[in-house]
């Protein structure tokens, strides 16, 4: 399995980082991603309204991965509305372990920086170096 | 495994058949003025006379003003909504399915920066595959989120039953905006495919 990239949106909608790890997916401008991740932001409030029956037990929810030819996308919501995109490779396996990861290091690395606003864009090479870290181990697997 | 509903949509962007199998979330039939024949088979609404519920009665009459006193609402009204089937409208919840599938097809284009085919999404509690055909029509089918690839049943729809029923058939009009492609071979035929399909029963 390879990760392609990692995306982190948030409640609002709003991108708050994008890295890509594999060079498989072509380079995009940031402007094409802010896009992108805003209508990812609306496909999932819009995939929760079309569910056809509910299955006893399991809460009614939006989007949570997707799939084209070569490639998918794992949507990840977190309580509070943050959510993690992870672009990988198919077939893939332990991505939701994977992505729990991701938001332990976010929680560790962002949200407990005191200088860190809420909502705004994510500037923090520790977080970067930690992703870089798992990603890439990942990656190298 | 379950099957829950199949749209196909024509190049015209719009819904040209609908059918649902193990649906349990109530679906509502369109608004006459918005209503496409020949699409899907819900029942209509009832018309508000047939559901019991006085519409244009003058407030004088007896029973009214009894409801009146007694609750001090019109009851009437009260009755109509409860009686409206809960759930989106078709006409609605077809334009839904169409723009999610075409953003996500769209966003799957720019992501790889080729003509690569979006192939499905899922959620927590449905999976949704789409097949499309060279000449455009979209073949989506809502199945239960934990079914593999589903391509495939969609490809024996419209290389069978869709050839078959709809495209060599001189009754349907192909591609006119106006109507929808059912007819009783067709819809017959597809739920005769579903049905055999082990996946169908849950």
């Amino acid at each position: 399995m390879t990760i392609h990239g990692l995306w982190v949106i948030s409640k609002a909608g709003g991108l708050v980082f994008s890295r890509s790890y594999s060079d498989t997916l072509p380079p995009q401008p940031v402007n094409t991603i802010l896009t992108l991740a805003g209508i990812l932001h609306g496909i999932h409030a819009i995939t929760a309204k079309l569910t056809p029956a509910q299955i006893p037990g399991v809460p009614v929810g939006g989007l949570e991965s997707f799939e084209a030819e070569g490639w998918g996308g794992k949507v990840f919501l977190t309580p509070t509305g943050t959510k993690f995109v992870l672009l990988h490779s198919l077939p893939q396996a332990g991505l939701d372990e994977l992505l729990r990861r991701v938001y332990e290091i976010y929680s560790d690395a962002v949200m407990k920086n005191p200088f860190h606003t809420p909502e705004m864009p994510i500037n923090s090479s520790l977080f970067e170096s930690k992703l870089q870290t798992l990603i890439g181990g990942v990656n190298a697997a | 495994m379950t099957i829950y509903s199949l749209y196909i949509f024509d190049r015209h962007c719009e819904c040209v058949y609908y059918q649902d199998w193990h649906r349990t979330q109530p679906i509502r039939a369109p608004p006459a003025i918005s209503n496409k024949p020949g699409v899907h088979r819900i029942p209509p609404p009832l018309q508000p006379n047939e559901a019991g519920a006085p519409t244009r009665e003058s407030i004088f009459s007896e029973t009214n003003r009894s409801s009146l006193l007694s609750n001090g609402t019109i009851d009437g009204g009260a009755n109509r909504t409860n009686k409206l089937p809960k759930g989106l409208p078709f006409d609605e919840e077809s334009k839904l399915v169409y723009g999610v599938i075409l953003s996500l097809r769209n966003m799957v284009k720019k992501l790889s920066g080729r003509e690569e085919a979006f192939t499905s999404y899922s959620t927590s509690s449905y999976k949704l595959h789409l097949f499309e055909t060279p000449t455009n029509y979209k073949f989506v089918l809502l199945s239960d989120p934990s079914s593999d690839s589903l391509r495939f049943v969609l490809r024996q729809l419209y290389v069978g039953p869709f050839v078959e029923c709809v495209v060599r058939n001189p009754l349907v009009k192909l591609d006119s905006r106006a109507e929808g492609i059912d007819n009783d071979q067709f819809r017959a035929a597809v739920d005769r495919h579903m049905k055999g399909l082990s996946m169908f029963s849950s």
